[in-house]
């Protein structure tokens, strides 16, 4: 995937929220935004496909640690189309990221039990308009 | 320092940054160029001096600078700063109205690194 903007030195920590806004092209094959410490260190890789790598409008959720893949995670729900524009908004604690979009919640476990995000990234097909921090 | 990369900002982009300003803050600065070694427009408001120091820097050598005495910012509070990337020309438009501008010296087409750091702590930032 395209690598989009990257955002890095961030300092937010558990229960604070990180909030993506941002339009989905209209055609598009998928995208990702990735939260963590760096490129390497993902505490969630989020990751909507329309239609790539074999998935058709499916949610991918993973980690990364030391530059490997954790196991993957597909979600049931897929609320995203083509051309929609979207707010994402991520928060955690030590248990577990959420992944808010509006109508679903996405949780994911916080396996590598990062204690803040440094590390903001967008990939793919997705155009960022605005980035908030509360 | 909060740094950002893949920007992607044309002539025409602006851009809206919103944030605070420290209780202990000595000055702040947003960068905007290519990389930390290389930018087109560096904006620096210094609370000692009550100044807003704007500069170019290439391959890490400062260039001439440009001082603006219109000084309005106030430690503690919450600021929205529009950065509007004309072409041949940046121009910062502050709370209070006043407009700070800033010559395209090496004549950047696009703007894809932005850093800001200094006793400024982002909030919000959008792009249009």
């Amino acid at each position: 995937m395209e690598q989009g903007l990257v955002v890095t030195q961030l300092d937010v920590q558990p229960g604070e929220c990180v909030k993506v806004k941002g339009k989905i092209s209209s055609d598009a094959k998928g995208f990702s935004v990735n939260v963590g410490k760096d490129s390497g260190t993902l505490m969630l890789h989020f990751n909507p496909r329309f239609d790539c790598h074999g998935d058709v409008n499916t949610v991918v959720c993973n980690s990364k640690e030391d530059g490997m893949w954790g196991e993957e995670d597909r979600k049931a729900d897929f609320p995203f189309q083509h051309g929609d524009k979207v707010e994402i908004c991520i928060s955690f604690d030590a248990a577990e990221v959420k992944v808010k979009v509006p109508e679903v919640e996405f949780e994911f476990p916080n396996r590598l039990g990062m204690e803040k995000i440094q590390y903001l990234a967008v990939e793919g097909d997705f155009k960022v308009k605005a980035i908030k921090f509360s | 320092m909060f740094e950002m990369f893949n920007l992607d900002l044309k002539a025409g982009g602006v851009m809206k940054i919103k944030g605070h300003i420290s209780e202990d803050a000595e000055g702040f600065a947003i960068n905007l160029g290519c990389k930390s070694s290389d930018l087109a427009f560096h904006f620096n408001p210094r609370f000692k001096e009550s100044v807003i120091v704007c500069n170019s820097l290439c391959s890490d050598n400062w260039q001439q600078e440009q001082r603006d005495k219109h000084f309005n910012f106030h430690r503690g509070s919450t600021v929205k700063l529009v950065v509007e990337f004309l072409g041949d020309k940046f121009l910062v438009k502050l709370p209070d109205g006043h407009e700070v501008e800033f010559p395209n010296r090496h004549g950047y087409d696009n703007i894809s690194y932005l850093n800001i750091h200094g006793g400024f702590k982002v909030t919000s930032f959008k792009v249009e």
